[in-house]
């Protein structure tokens, strides 16, 4: 239904605007042999901005030569500038008063340095400059050199702070697309693992990369990936949420399609299991898809701890998942509709409690959702000195005053700190805002129409969530449609030596995992045996 | 293919959908029970019922997959030629909205005595029939993913309902057995065939099973498993409730309430109800899916979407029209109204189909049809 009404909203949006592709500004033409008209359309081209270093040299048989250096300052390793390049240049000394000779050695001494490249468009000259090479031009020369000197101020690897957790690597990505590949690289150490970028943003120019691994991914997924990332046609990217609202599948579900993640192991974990990452430039945050369900509700510690403790676990966070979700709308429910249902004195307590209480059951559970979904947002925001303040003002008007005063019952308040706290329970953050959107919805058709209200919800919800699909594996997947090998590793986790197979719908390509009989177990007394004399041989 | 469906479904999502529309009618309202004269014996005609609706499954899925793509409206116009053909699938349209429409009035019946006596019927019909469609617009293939995870909700629930009110059992309820011969049994069987019957809408899936040779067996598998379900819900009833039990208007939600889960849980009907709810929605999804299809089918329309929603609000207020009261669904329910009308549909469709495919010699007419 919303889906319509957009198609409808934006039929007349592109109506009045006109469809156009996003504007883009770019220097036409070759570099050309004469130096001062290069410099002057650099310098144009950068609109004389401030960090653009031009530093002209004078080389050659009696300086005859003048080449020019250009770098963005800030975006280069100066130390690197200064010895590979500009050191390279000053050093061809006396030797050379032909330009052509000159810029041929140079290239061969620019070769030490790392990721040179010959250039003679003037356009693809400037784009390496802005993403932090370092260009040289010698006059009379109709081409460029450009060299790999970056090297820029960049956040430490730290733990990921959305995601810590008990056991596990700590290492989290950080804003460098660079440092984030080869946060997966040292995970990944065989040649399998592809790494394929792009850029997206006209303006940005952003850099985005796709990681699989090949054999194990699904050609067909990564074929699907690259084409929804290739029709992205903007002028910025900034973020890989940006990304994700552009190539989801179904942008109008309060349920994420993709994954996000900041730690490498998720990553390499996914990929193994046949998914792709979506890297970009200038986060941490790392998208996996195919995304599924059971993933959401998935932390990476299940597959370290012992997989009793991650099973018991995973339980937990399905049931708590349950429990965000429907535990309002349950309480208004059955203080509302059904009171039959629990034992007299907890329900005479409860009525004694709601005595004062001037709403009905719903308007008290959305008012008290309210104030703590509020609460939630403030102290997410705040710096840490005054969340504190934030904490105790909430503890006390919400657990106290609203008490007292008479506008919420205490077991309403303690119904709505624990669903706080179950949704907090749910690893990623994408899941459990949608969840917090849909307990409102719940909560209402509760206090309209009662269990069957939530009923109906719950219907509902299972309908959407049956129909969402996630670059083409369906959402539910080990739940809906069941896929029994895939079970083992959903609401709980099976010991690893029972993970023998990948994912059906992901990893299809290549479905076993391991050897068969990894399951230990006490040697027999044959193997005992043999394992004694190759002993006593050893020792021999 | 016939491009009016597109999805797929495996034999066992088939088989959760069939079981789930079976559990319906012995959930929310159990019409067999209703109508007995001696409830001890109420086993006996379950059994004798589901063994006697095993034959007619076969033959839906024999016929059906002499044609492997069509579904039964199209094959009907086959056999039969254009205008009879199409005459067989309107009755069965019609058939399929018919069970809709009690379907749908029987859960609204059961909200509005049971649960929520103030609310009106129309709400939870609406409600419901809206759902229902939303999925069958989804198409097949969401139908039956939904089946497959809401049979496993219905089971829990009802197995959480056989065992539990263990205490009130009384086995000796259960004798003596065919104290008055087998004559009364014949209506109960009758009444347990004909909504066995209803698995008429296999007609109508067959042609997107992922593999049809599964189609037998999981059929013959929903109806023995349903069978196997009604069967022990009877014992149960009769064992809790005695010879009274053919009294009950709603014999297992009455069980429901008999159930106390450790002085906490008192009445837990609400939540039982919840669950016969969610086999009513995809029991109503599935024929309205079918309903929907084999229309679009019979007048040749290409998308069967845009009618999922008229069909339900047809189905929503026949379901008020037909019935006056609850009495009148329960008589109606009983087998000399809805047990006689869903036979002569069924059997007799079925019965001239089969008849005119033996005719025919089996006659490849058209293309996809095979030898």
């Amino acid at each position: 239904m919303l889906g319509m009404l957009w198609r409808l909203l934006s039929r007349r949006i592109e109506r009045t605007q006109g469809s156009g592709r996003a504007e883009t500004s770019s220097v036409e033409g070759r570099i050309s042999s004469r130096l001062p008209v290069n410099r002057d359309r650099i310098k144009a081209a950068f609109g004389n901005s401030a960090d653009l270093v031009l530093r002209d040299l004078r080389t050659g048989a009696q300086g005859k030569i003048s080449a020019l250096v250009v770098h963005i300052d800030g975006l280069v390793d100066k130390r690197q500038v200064a010895e590979a390049v500009i050191e390279q240049i000053t050093d061809m000394g006396l030797k050379w008063d032909d330009p052509r000779q000159a810029y041929a050695d140079l290239k061969a001494r620019l070769l030490s340095a790392s990721g040179v490249e010959e250039v003679d468009s003037l356009d693809r000259f400037i784009t390496h400059i802005a993403g932090g090479h370092s260009g040289v031009l010698i006059d009379g020369i109709g081409k460029g050199l450009v060299c790999d000197t970056r090297g820029w101020e960049q956040r430490g690897i730290a733990e990921p702070t959305t995601e810590a957790t008990v056991r596990g690597s700590k290492e989290g990505f950080v804003e460098t697309l660079r440092t984030n590949t080869s946060l997966l690289r040292r995970r990944i150490m065989g040649s399998r693992l592809r790494i394929e970028e792009m850029r997206i943003g006209r303006i940005t120019q952003t850099r985005v990369a796709i990681a699989y691994i090949a054999g194990v991914a699904n050609d067909e997924i990564v074929q699907e990936v690259r084409n929804r990332l290739r029709r992205i046609d903007v002028d910025a990217i900034h973020e890989s949420g940006n990304i994700e609202e552009y190539i989801e599948d179904a942008p109008f579900s309060p349920f994420p399609t993709m994954l996000r993640t900041e730690r490498p192991d998720k990553v390499t974990g996914a990929l193994l299991e046949g998914r792709v990452a979506v890297l970009t430039d200038g986060t941490p945050f790392v998208l996996i898809v195919p995304a599924t369900f059971t993933m959401f509700l998935t932390s990476t510690e299940d597959y370290y701890e012992r997989y009793f403790i991650g099973s018991v676990l995973r339980l937990l966070r399905v049931a708590s998942f349950f429990i965000s979700l429907t535990l309002p709308s349950l309480y208004v429910a059955v203080t509302t509709f059904h009171q039959e249902m629990l034992p007299t004195p907890l329900i005479l307590s409860i009525a004694a409690q709601r005595e004062g209480i001037p709403f009905p059951a719903v308007v008290e559970a959305l008012l008290m959702e309210f104030v703590f979904e509020t609460l939630r947002e403030a102290g997410v925001r705040l710096p840490r000195v005054v969340g504190q303040a934030v904490s105790i003002i909430g503890a006390l008007v919400v657990g106290d005053a609203a008490i007292r005063a008479g506008l919420a019952s205490p077991a309403m308040v303690m119904v709505v700190a624990f669903t706080g706290i179950a949704s907090f329970a749910t690893p990623v953050f994408s899941l459990a805002i949608g969840v917090r959107l849909l307990r409102f919805l719940v909560t209402a058709l509760a206090g309209a129409f009662g269990l069957f209200g939530i009923v109906a919800g719950m219907f509902a919800l299972l309908i959407h969530l049956t129909c969402l699909r996630s670059f083409g594996v369906p959402f539910l997947e080990p739940l809906a449609p069941i896929v029994l090998s895939d079970l083992k590793d959903a609401l709980i986790r099976a010991p690893w030596w029972a993970l023998r197979t990948r994912p059906q719908f992901t990893g299809k390509k290549a479905l076993t995992r391991q050897a068969p009989g990894h399951r230990p177990r006490p040697p027999s007394p044959e193997e005992k045996e043999v394992h004694h004399l190759a002993g006593k041989e050893g020792g021999k | 293919m016939s491009k009016v469906e597109g999805g797929k479904v495996s034999g066992r999502q088939l088989m959760a959908v069939l079981v789930l529309s079976r559990v319906v009618p012995i959930t929310v309202a159990f019409p067999m029970i209703t109508e007995l004269q001696v409830p001890q014996d109420a086993w006996i005609a379950s059994l004798l019922g589901t063994l006697l609706s095993v034959p007619f499954v076969l033959l839906v899925v024999r016929l059906g997959l002499k044609f492997p793509d069509k579904t039964i409206i199209e094959y009907s116009e086959l056999l039969l030629g254009k205008y009879l053909g199409k005459l067989v699938g309107l009755i069965l349209v019609w058939y399929w909205i018919s069970v809709v429409a009690d379907v749908a009035r029987e859960l609204g019946e059961a909200y509005t005595i049971a649960i929520m006596p103030e609310t009106p019927i129309l709400v939870f019909m609406t409600v419901t029939a809206f759902l229902a469609a939303n999925a069958a617009r989804n198409g097949l293939e969401v139908v039956g993913r939904m089946g497959e995870n809401g049979v496993w909700v219905v089971l829990f629930f009802l197995i959480v309902m056989f065992v539990l009110p263990y205490d009130e059992m009384r086995f000796r309820n259960l004798a003596p057995v065919l104290a008055r011969g087998v004559r009364p049994l014949a209506a109960p069987t009758g009444t347990v065939v004909s909504f066995f019957l209803q698995f008429i809408v296999l007609g109508m899936v067959l042609p997107y099973l992922n593999r049809p040779k599964d189609a037998a067996r999981y059929s013959v598998y929903a109806v023995l498993a349903s069978g196997i379900l009604m069967t022990w819900l009877t014992v149960v009833l009769v064992a809790v409730f005695g010879p009274t039990v053919s009294h009950l208007a709603m014999p297992a939600f009455s069980l429901s309430r008999m159930i106390s889960i450790a002085d906490f849980l008192e009445r837990i009907e609400a939540i039982t109800m919840g669950a016969w709810t969610l086999s009513s929605e995809i029991k109503l999804a599935l024929f309205l899916w079918a309903s929907a299809v084999g229309l679009a089918q019979v007048f040749g329309v290409s998308r069967f979407q845009p009618l999922v929603y008229p069909l339900g609000a047809i189905a929503v207020s026949f379901g008020i029209l037909f019935f006056e009261s609850t009495l009148d669904l329960q008589r109606f329910l009983q087998f000399k109204n809805f047990g006689l009308y869903s036979l002569m549909v069924t059997l007799g469709t079925m019965g001239v189909l089969y008849l005119a495919a033996l005719l025919r010699g089996r006659l490849p007419v058209g293309p996809g049809v095979r030898r």
